[in-house]
């Protein structure tokens, strides 16, 4: 370690025999021999009991033997003893660390670097926590420091590039990878670390355009065998020859690549993207020129799928015909179950789907005996998709029970007429159809799984879990919990989807806090790569995460949880009696209940579990803090939270921050927001929903609100903000505008839009107008000309429960009769009958089960 | 539909698999559409038994479930062993293309490969109505040992013939 920077004040000096044995204690720690190491400071603290160093030293050995909150005190009282030494700062940083608490951390690192400016520890473990926080510019100091100080280290040169490049200053960057290229010394051959380094550097260049010196260094090298990744030089060259518009070579480069993978389609795409080829705007003649280089490709060794594939893309007309012909009847008699979602997107092109129509509606319309049946059985499962997908569900569901007549065993026609029965409302009936698929398979997990998720679109949150429990691990208090654990997107999402449809909404927001919670381990995660990767110079895969790890947020499960959860807190707010778990959990059934009980129990045994642990202190803990035990379990003191908006601000706040294109995203934040009277923020909001769609129904109900809301303020915000929430708002909707007329008008252009419909009869509601003029405005969604779906359906009956319609009844059973496939809309005293339809089966069967090999 | 026929002329396959009790889903699918009677729960657990794996099968036709063969050991006098055939079907669309016949073989290559217990014969009945059935065992070399009256409770014609095929040990003779 450097000399300290600063005298030592007396109350940290230490006689030598002490001295020496503080030496050791640091010694002790590092080697994290923490037993010996707490003997060591005790002696210390013997003779010196205010020695602040020590006592910090002792908290962090206290807190790695899970003495956690002994430790923290202890570490506490020693800073106040001394706090000048880097030594209690760091200690303290490392605590905060362990916590999670990175900007915390930051700070106390920064006041351990004034008192040891060239610790290295302390500017490394900045330095991940800088890259953590995305505080680059400081970063690329600390790097600047570690470079200065460690020169001979090949790692700070490369951290150095990196810190740069992301500060966004690609060509210091540049010029650091050179340097360092140019003083390096008797490479070892074969070194990957120096392989990945030069790819790096050649993407860099690529990065900034300079694509003719990214292609000579990345020949130089490769010719050299400096860079010993075959596949890696292959494709970069490619990609920069056809950037360079070398046309020769980069063919030849291509062609090379299709021959070593014949089933990569971004190859053939980077081929045809040096003939100038672009579906969108390609001339004829490139597009004919396409289809004849693809059908080359097709009829060449090795035999691939992916040009015969994408031949189908280009061709058209009678070409079309001529290819996809075989390209179906393979599929069909090799019994490809997935042939149909293959090919589904060509149904773009009307052409081309009646097509395919007319030649599987041929090759299914009779059994012949030349072919194998099985053929037959997959063009009738392939029509049956076929027709699902144009939404003709009775049609589906009529080949798919000759299907099952023809040959009962196979799954995928169960699988598929859940799924149609599901789409036309049958959620009841698509979970029996799945446990038939299941049953034919007890130890498929697809299948299992998704029977349980079919079950969870029934309501059957229980009789779900029973089904996710055969793979959880056997000692989890809950299947549940496992799947929490096991950062299950799909589990968390469906389950909190069915509590929140069943009016669950307690544990329906549980799940969606878990799903936020999954996405911040997934950020907490990535900090042991900031030193890992560079550390093995896996340089370029590192800064692919990154990125990726700024974008993590926009993934649907987090975008769907929070804005779901946001949109409970929201409902919460405007009726409060939701907060009362008897009133919002509705009829609490049997298997509610039981599922309650369950969670209870979970949560006691969570609680007892510390007290084992605790028993066995010698081994290391680590620093971070253990996950504080669950004293909500189900959900509802989240949901009474008197804070409720705000937590739904900090749900949405992440999304709000990547802009993303979504109307729903952007009027939840509206919702929170014009409820927590942020005007300005309310308006923003609506802002970004029109850019996306101005005429959207969602949009036109909050641009009536907010104008009606603004008009009959008492008091508008105080002068910036207020002034500039009515600019906003009047560029959305003028003042002048006479909103009844406006809602009128809106209605009118769009009466056939069941959507549209339903949103001006909610805007005739915020306008004022009596309940049963409302309703009987839902109402008309039943007029001839209306286009009415499922979803509308579903939204406009709860619509009509939140205004207290008394026609609710009479709306529920016109959708009965309308949906005469759907079993959602059945009155909740026929519930049971289909939940013990569902659970079962329509074979001649006992309830089967699954048995571990 | 030139391709379509180039690609019927690829024989098919016929595979076989063990029974496990994950796959008994598809035993009792099959068992319902293909015999007029409902087979109990004992019979199910049987079919599981590992003496019998090799004589209890499913049938796989392009890698689809379209039949099965379930058989029982019985005991007889003397220590020899008799194996019942229970059951033996392929679903109606995948018959006359040979696949009854490869069961066959399969089965009869089983029994004659089987050392312990070592099998004197295999017997089953065959409803007095299904002629086409009585012929097929007949052409893989079952004769008619008896009929039995009112074998069937539930269904009409109640009798059935007894077929069998007797194998002679060749360490005896």
């Amino acid at each position: 370690m450097p000399p300290p920077s600063l005298p030592i004040p007396a109350k940290r000096a230490l006689p030598s025999k002490e001295a020496t044995l503080f030496r050791e204690l640091l010694t002790l720690y590092e080697t994290r021999q923490l037993k010996k190491g707490l003997k060591t400071a005790d002696l210390i603290l013997k003779k010196y009991p205010e020695h602040g160093e020590t006592l910090c030293m002792k908290g962090l050995l206290l807190t790695h033997m899970g003495r956690r909150e002994e430790g923290i005190d202890l570490v506490k009282k020693g800073m106040r003893f001394d706090l000048t030494s880097h030594i209690c700062w760091h200690v303290f940083g490392l605590i905060q660390k362990g916590e999670k608490n990175y900007e915390e951390a930051l700070k106390s690192y920064t006041q351990a670097l004034r008192f040891d400016k060239e610790n290295l520890n302390i500017l490394r473990d900045s330095a991940h926590l800088q890259t953590q926080l995305r505080i680059f510019d400081a970063l690329v100091e600390t790097r600047h420091t570690l470079l200065r100080l460690r020169p001979n280290l090949r790692q700070n040169w490369v951290a150095l590039a990196v810190a740069y490049h992301l500060n966004g200053e690609l060509d210091e960057a540049r010029k650091v990878l050179e340097q360092y290229e140019s003083i390096l010394k008797d490479v070892p051959d074969y070194d990957v670390e120096h392989s990945e380094m030069l790819l790096y550097h050649v993407a860099l260049l690529e990065e900034v355009g300079q694509f003719s010196e990214a292609l000579s260094l990345l020949d130089t090298n490769a010719k050299a065998r400096l860079i010993i990744d075959r596949t890696a030089v292959m494709e970069r060259r490619a990609r920069l020859l056809t950037k360079l518009g070398n046309v020769e070579e980069a063919e030849h480069a291509w062609k090379a690549l299709i021959q070593q993978n014949s089933d990569c389609r971004d190859y053939y795409k980077g081929y045809l993207s040096i003939k100038g080829v672009d579906l969108d705007t390609m001339s004829e003649e490139a597009r004919q020129e396409t289809v004849r280089i693809l059908r080359t490709f097709s009829e060449q060794p090795p035999k691939a799928t992916v040009p015969r594939r994408l031949a189908l893309e280009y061709s058209k007309g009678d070409e079309f015909k001529e290819l996809v012909e075989p390209y179906l009847f393979s599929g069909l008699s090799k019994g490809i179950p997935s042939l149909f979602v293959d090919l589904k997107d060509l149904y773009k092109d009307q052409d081309k789907q009646r097509v395919i129509e007319e030649l599987v509606e041929d090759a299914s319309s009779s059994s012949t005996p030349s072919e194998p049946p099985t053929t037959y059985l997959w063009s009738l499962y392939f029509l049956s998709q076929h027709y699902l997908h144009l939404r003709q569900y009775s049609r589906a569901l009529n080949l798919l029970d000759i299907a099952i007549s023809h040959t009962p065993t196979l799954p995928e026609l169960y699988t598929c007429k859940a799924r149609v029965l599901k789409r036309s409302g049958d959620t009841y009936g698509a979970a029996q159809s799945l446990n038939d698929a299941r049953l034919l398979d007890l130890q498929d997990r697809f299948l299992n799984t998704k029977c349980a998720k079919y079950r969870l679109r029934a309501g059957l949150s229980d009789e779900a879990q029973e089904i996710f429990g055969l793979f959880t691990k056997k000692d989890a208090p809950t299947p549940a919990s496992d799947l929490e654990d096991m950062q299950s997107l799909m589990f968390l999402t469906e389950d909190g989807d069915s509590h929140n449809r069943s009016g669950r909404l307690a544990m329906a927001l549980k799940r969606y806090v878990a799903v936020q919670k999954t996405f911040n381990e997934f950020e907490d995660d990535q900090y042991d790569f900031h030193g890992y990767s560079l550390r093995k110079f896996t340089i370029n895969i590192y800064m692919n995460l990154v990125s990726w790890e700024d974008q993590a947020r926009s993934h649907p499960a987090h975008v769907h949880a929070a804005i779901e959860g946001a949109r409970i807190f929201v409902r919460v707010h405007d009726n409060p009696a939701l907060r009362n778990p008897q009133a919002s959990s509705g009829q609490l059934t049997d298997a509610g209940k039981k599922a309650k009980k369950r969670a209870k129990k979970a949560a006691q045994k969570i609680q007892e579990d510390p007290k084992k642990t605790a028993t066995s202190a010698n081994e290391d803990k680590g620093l971070e803090a253990p996950a504080p035990k669950d004293d909500d379990p189900d959900g509802t003191k989240l949901l009474a939270s008197s804070e409720g908006l705000e937590i739904a601000a900090k749900l949405l706040q992440p999304l709000v921050n990547l802009e993303l294109p979504s109307i729903r995203l952007w009027v939840t934040v509206y919702d929170v927001a014009v409820r927590r009277k942020k005007y300005l923020q309310a308006v923003k909001a609506l802002l970004h929903a029109s850019t996306l769609d101005p005429a959207d129904p969602e949009v036109h109900v909050r641009l009536v609100e907010i104008r009606k809301l603004w008009s009959i303020l008492p008091q508008p915000p105080a002068a910036p903000i207020g002034s500039t929430t009515s600019e906003i708002l009047e560029e959305l909707i003028p003042s002048s505008t006479n909103l009844e007329t406006y809602n009128a008008e809106y209605l009118q252009r769009g009466g056939t839009s069941a959507s549209i419909v339903l949103s001006a009869a909610k805007a005739s509601q915020v306008l004022g107008a009596p309940e049963d003029e409302v309703s009987s405005m839902v109402f008309n969604l039943f007029n001839p000309d209306v286009n009415l779906s499922i979803k509308i359906s579903v939204e406009a009956l709860s619509y009509l429960k939140v205004i207290h319609s008394p026609r609710v009844d009479e709306f529920r059973s016109r959708l009965d009769s309308k949906f005469e496939l759907s079993t959602i809309f059945k009155p909740s005293s026929e519930f049971e009958a289909y939940r013990k339809q569902a659970i079962g089966s329509s074979f001649d069967m006992d309830g089967g089960e699954y048995v571990p090999q | 539909m030139s391709s379509a026929t180039s690609a019927g002329k690829t024989p098919a396959r016929v595979t076989f698999s063990y029974l496990t009790s994950n796959s008994l889903g598809v035993v009792r699918k099959l068992n319902s559409v293909l015999f007029p009677v409902k087979y109990s729960e004992k019979y199910y657990k049987e079919i599981l038994a590992p003496e019998v794996e090799e004589f209890c099968q499913l049938v796989y036709y392009n890698d689809i479930p379209v039949g099965n063969f379930t058989c029982r050991l019985e005991s007889e006098p003397k220590g020899r062993t008799s194996l019942y055939l229970m059951t033996m079907g392929i679903l109606a669309p995948y018959r006359s293309r040979g696949v009854g016949s490869q069961v066959m073989k399969a089965l009869l290559d089983s029994v004659t490969q089987s050392q312990s217990p070592k099998i004197g014969r295999i017997y089953l009945h065959v409803q007095v109505s299904n002629t086409a059935g009585k012929a097929f065992y007949e052409r893989h070399g079952f004769k008619e040992a008896s009929v039995h009256k009112d074998y069937y409770k539930k269904i009409e014609p109640g009798d059935a013939w007894v077929l069998e095929k007797v194998f002679t040990d060749p360490s005896v003779s």
